[in-house]
C-alpha cells in the first residue's frame, strides 16, 4: 500500500529526514517512535502533504502511484488521513459542515453523488457515539473551546466519518489522560481492519498497551535504526531512547567508515 | 480639491424644494446654521484627514436630485415583521406597516422631535451631515414612553430606484427610560442605478433603555451611500448596534455614541463584504465621557478583487472617565492582492484607571487552517470559501434576533460559500 524509499526531508534548509525505508501492507498497524526532534511528526507530515518541507531525496509510493505528486486534498480523497498532533480550531465552521464539505468533496472525486442529509446525520451520530462524543459538539465549531482529550477524540471522529485506507496518527496519545486514551484506543481499534493500515507516531510505549502494533520502528536523526515487533516498545521503555542514540551513533559510525 | 462652485451646485439644486418644516422656527433655524456650516466646509476631500483614504471624485462627477414619490418597483422579500418602507426618501404607505402611536414619520413629529433633531451630531460635522440637517426631508421616528417597550423587531426598508437621487433621510430613536425596541434598518437599491442614500439616525436612550439597532447595507452597485448613527446613551442603558455593509459603490459610514451617564454599554459589531471596485469606510467613535462605562467594538472586513476598506475607531476616555472598560477589535481579511485594508484605531485616554484593549490584524487566510481542511478531503476553493466565510460568521453570530442572524447568515452563505450554501 505505502512504500517510502530512502526518503531525504528538510525543512527551511534544515534536513529532517535522512533516507527513511518503510513499507506497509494493508491491515498492519506501524508504530514509529522516537525522541523528540527524530523526525517522527514530518514522516507522517510530509505522507499527508504538508507545505513548507522539500522532499530532497527518495520517493512515497501509494496503492502504485508517486504520492508525491498529489495535493493534499487529493491524498485525502485517495484515502490517507492525517490525525494532527496539535488539531486545528476552526471557529465559525461546525463540525458537521467540515464533515459533510470534507465528505461530499471525497465523494465528488470518485464521481459519486452527495450524500443524503438524513444519511450523513445517521452516520456521524453513530461514530460520535464510538468516540463517547456527546452529539452537541458535532454542532460546534470545529475544535474550538474544546479540551485536548475532546480535541483527539475529535479527530478519531473524523477518521471515523472519512473511512481512509491509510491512518497517520501523529502522537494522538500526547496530552491525554488514563480514561481519553482508552476511549481514543478504543474508537482506533474498531477501525482496524483488513484493508485498513495505520502509522501511529508515538513518544511514549504505553499507547502500544492499548493499541497493539504489528510493527514498531525506532526514528533517531531521521533514520529508522531499529524495527521490531511490539517486543521492541517494551526494549524501548526499559531502556530509554538514550539506547537508541547510542546505537545510532554507531550506526553512523559504521556508515561514515564504510 | 472641492471648488465653491462644486458645493454651490449642491444648494442650488435644493432650493426650490418645498422643505419639510419650513414654517417651524427651531427646524428653519438648524437648517440654515447647517447650510451656512456646509458652504464653509463643503463636501468633503482626501485632504481632510478623516476622508483622506476616502475619494470621492465619482460621486461629485455626477449630479443628483431630490427625486418625487414613485410606487415602489422592486420586489421585498416577505416579512412577519411590521415594516416601513421608504421609497427614495418617501414614505410608501401601501407598502408599509407598522405605523402606530410610537412609530411616526419625521414629518408629522416635528414637535415631538424638537428637543432631540440633531443633539446627537458630532460638533465637527462634516458635508454630508450637514446637507442631511439642511434638506433632510423624511424619516421614521420610534418614540417610546418610560417603560414603553416595542415588542418584536421593526423593520425600515430604504429603497432607492431612481436614477440619479439624492435623499437626506433623517431617523430618530427617543427611547426614554426603561424602555426596549429592535429595529433593523435596510438600505437596497435597484440594480445598475446610480443614487446617493444620505442617512443619518440619531438616537437617544435614556436610562436604562435596551436598544439593538441593525443597518443592513445592499444598495445597488453603483450607489453612494453616506451614512451617519449618532447616539447618546444615559445611565445604565445598552445598545447594540450592528453594521453590515454587503454592497454599494462607495460607502461611509459615521457611527459615534457618546456614553453620558455610568454604567451605559454600547456594543458595535460590524461587517464588511468588499469585491469588484467597492469602497467602504467605516468611522467609529466612541466617547466615555464619565465613569464605568464599558464597550466592546468588533469589526471585521472581508475583501476581494480591488475593493477597499478603512476602519478609524477611535475611543476617547475622558479624564474623569474611571473604571472604564473599552475593547476594540477589527480584523481584515485579504482575498486578493488587489484588495487594500487601511485600519487607524485611535485611543485617546485621559484617564489613569482604566482598561482599554485593542487589535488589528490585516492578513489572508490561515495556511495552516487550510491544510486541515485539505487534508480532510476538502478542495482548496472549497476550504478558502469555508474559512472566509467561517471568518465573516462571527460577526453575524453576535446578532441576537434569531430571524435576522438566520437571514444574513443565508446571504453570506450566498455571497461566500457559492455551491456549499447547504452547510449552513
Amino acid at each position: 500500500m505505502l512504500k517510502v524509499t530512502n526518503l531525504h526531508a528538510s525543512i527551511g534548509g534544515k534536513s529532517i529526514l535522512n533516507g527513511i525505508n518503510l513499507e506497509v501492507k494493508p491491515g498492519e498497524v506501524h508504530a514509529i517512535m522516537g525522541p523528540n526532534g527524530s523526525g517522527k511528526s514530518t514522516l507522517s507530515n510530509v505522507i499527508a502533504g504538508r507545505d513548507g518541507y522539500t522532499v530532497t531525496q527518495g520517493s512515497i509510493e501509494y496503492l502504485g502511484e508517486d504520492l508525491l505528486q498529489l495535493e493534499p486534498e487529493e491524498r485525502a480523497c485517495e484515502g490517507i488521513f492525517l490525525a494532527f498532533q496539535y488539531p486545528v480550531e476552526i471557529p465559525g465552521v461546525s463540525n458537521m459542515a467540515m464533515l459533510k464539505a470534507a465528505m461530499n468533496s471525497i465523494r465528488k472525486y470518485h464521481g459519486q453523488e452527495e450524500i443524503k442529509a438524513g444519511e450523513f446525520l445517521k452516520l456521524i451520530r453513530e461514530k460520535a457515539d464510538l468516540v463517547e462524543m456527546k452529539h452537541e459538539f458535532l454542532k460546534r465549531a470545529v475544535n474550538e473551546g474544546f479540551s485536548g482529550g475532546e480535541k483527539k477524540r475529535n479527530e478519531i471522529l473524523q477518521m471515523a466519518v472519512l473511512e481512509p485506507k491509510l491512518a497517520l496518527l501523529d502522537e494522538t496519545d500526547s496530552g491525554l489522560d488514563i480514561d481519553a486514551l482508552k476511549i481514543v484506543s478504543h474508537g482506533v481499534n474498531a477501525l482496524r481492519s483488513p484493508e485498513r493500515a495505520m502509522i501511529l507516531v508515538t513518544h511514549y510505549q504505553r499507547l502500544l498497551d492499548y493499541i497493539v502494533p504489528d510493527y514498531v520502528h525506532v526514528l533517531a536523526n531521521g533514520k529508522i535504526v531499529k524495527s521490531g515487533d511490539k517486543s521492541l516498545a517494551l526494549e524501548l521503555e526499559a531502556k530509554g531512547y538514550s539506547w537508541i542514540e547510542d546505537m545510532d551513533d554507531t550506526v553512523a559510525a559504521v556508515q561514515q567508515a564504510s | 480639491m472641492i471648488t465653491a462652485n462644486e458645493n454651490q451646485s449642491w444648494v442650488t439644486a435644493h432650493a426650490d424644494v418645498a422643505l419639510t418644516g419650513a414654517n417651524v422656527a427651531w427646524l428653519k433655524q438648524q437648517r440654515q446654521s447647517a447650510l451656512a456650516q456646509f458652504e464653509k466646509v463643503g463636501l468633503p476631500g482626501v485632504r481632510d484627514e478623516d476622508w483622506r483614504y476616502t475619494n470621492l471624485r465619482a460621486l461629485k462627477s455626477n449630479d443628483y436630485a431630490l427625486s418625487a414619490a414613485t410606487p415602489l418597483s422592486i420586489e421585498l422579500v416577505e416579512t412577519k415583521n411590521p415594516r416601513l418602507v421608504f421609497v427614495d426618501g418617501h414614505l410608501d404607505l401601501t407598502a408599509s406597516t407598522g405605523l402606530s402611536d410610537c412609530v411616526t414619520l419625521l414629518k408629522d413629529s416635528l414637535e415631538l422631535v424638537k428637543d432631540s433633531f440633531g443633539s446627537t451630531l458630532p460638533k465637527q460635522a462634516h458635508g454630508f451631515t450637514s446637507l442631511n440637517t439642511a434638506y433632510a426631508h423624511d424619516g421614521y421616528v420610534v418614540h417610546l414612553k418610560p417603560g414603553q417597550v416595542l415588542d418584536g423587531v421593526l423593520e425600515v426598508v430604504f429603497v432607492s430606484q431612481s436614477a440619479d437621487a439624492v435623499s437626506h433621510t433623517r431617523n430618530l430613536i427617543i427611547a426614554q427610560a426603561n424602555t426596549q425596541c429592535t429595529i433593523v434598518e435596510r438600505h437596497i437599491g435597484a440594480h445598475g442605478t446610480v443614487y446617493l442614500n444620505n442617512v443619518i439616525t440619531e438616537i437617544i436612550a435614556g436610562d436604562n433603555a435596551h436598544i439593538d439597532h441593525y443597518k443592513i447595507q445592499q444598495e445597488s452597485d453603483d450607489a453612494f451611500h453616506m451614512g451617519g448613527v449618532f447616539i447618546n446613551q444615559s445611565k445604565n442603558s445598552q445598545i447594540k448596534n450592528h453594521n453590515i455593509t454587503l454592497s454599494g459603490l462607495v460607502t461611509r459610514n459615521d457611527i459615534y455614541s457618546n456614553l453620558l451617564g455610568q454604567g451605559a454599554h454600547i456594543e458595535m459589531n460590524g461587517l464588511v463584504v468588499g469585491q469588484g471596485r467597492q469602497h467602504i469606510d467605516n468611522h467609529t467613535e466612541i466617547n466615555h465621557a464619565v465613569p464605568n462605562c464599558t464597550s466592546d467594538e468588533y469589526y471585521k472586513t472581508v475583501l476581494d478583487d480591488h475593493s477597499r476598506s478603512v476602519f478609524r475607531g477611535r475611543i476617547i476616555v475622558a479624564k474623569d472617565a474611571q473604571l472604564t472598560n473599552a475593547d476594540q477589535q477589527n480584523n481584515n481579511l485579504l482575498l486578493s492582492k488587489d484588495a487594500e485594508a487601511d485600519c487607524k484605531p485611535q485611543l485617546e485616554i485621559y484617564a489613569d484607571d482604566v482598561k482599554c484593549s485593542h487589535g488589528a490584524t490585516v492578513g489572508q487566510l490561515d495556511p495552516v487552517s487550510l491544510f486541515y481542511l485539505k487534508s480532510r478531503g476538502i478542495n482548496a476553493e472549497s476550504a478558502n470559501a469555508l474559512l472566509t466565510f467561517a471568518f465573516a460568521n462571527e460577526v453575524i453570530q453576535r446578532i441576537n434576533v434569531d430571524s435576522v442572524r438566520q437571514e444574513l447568515t443565508q446571504i453570506l452563505a450566498g455571497e461566500l460559500l457559492s455551491g456549499l450554501e447547504e452547510l449552513v
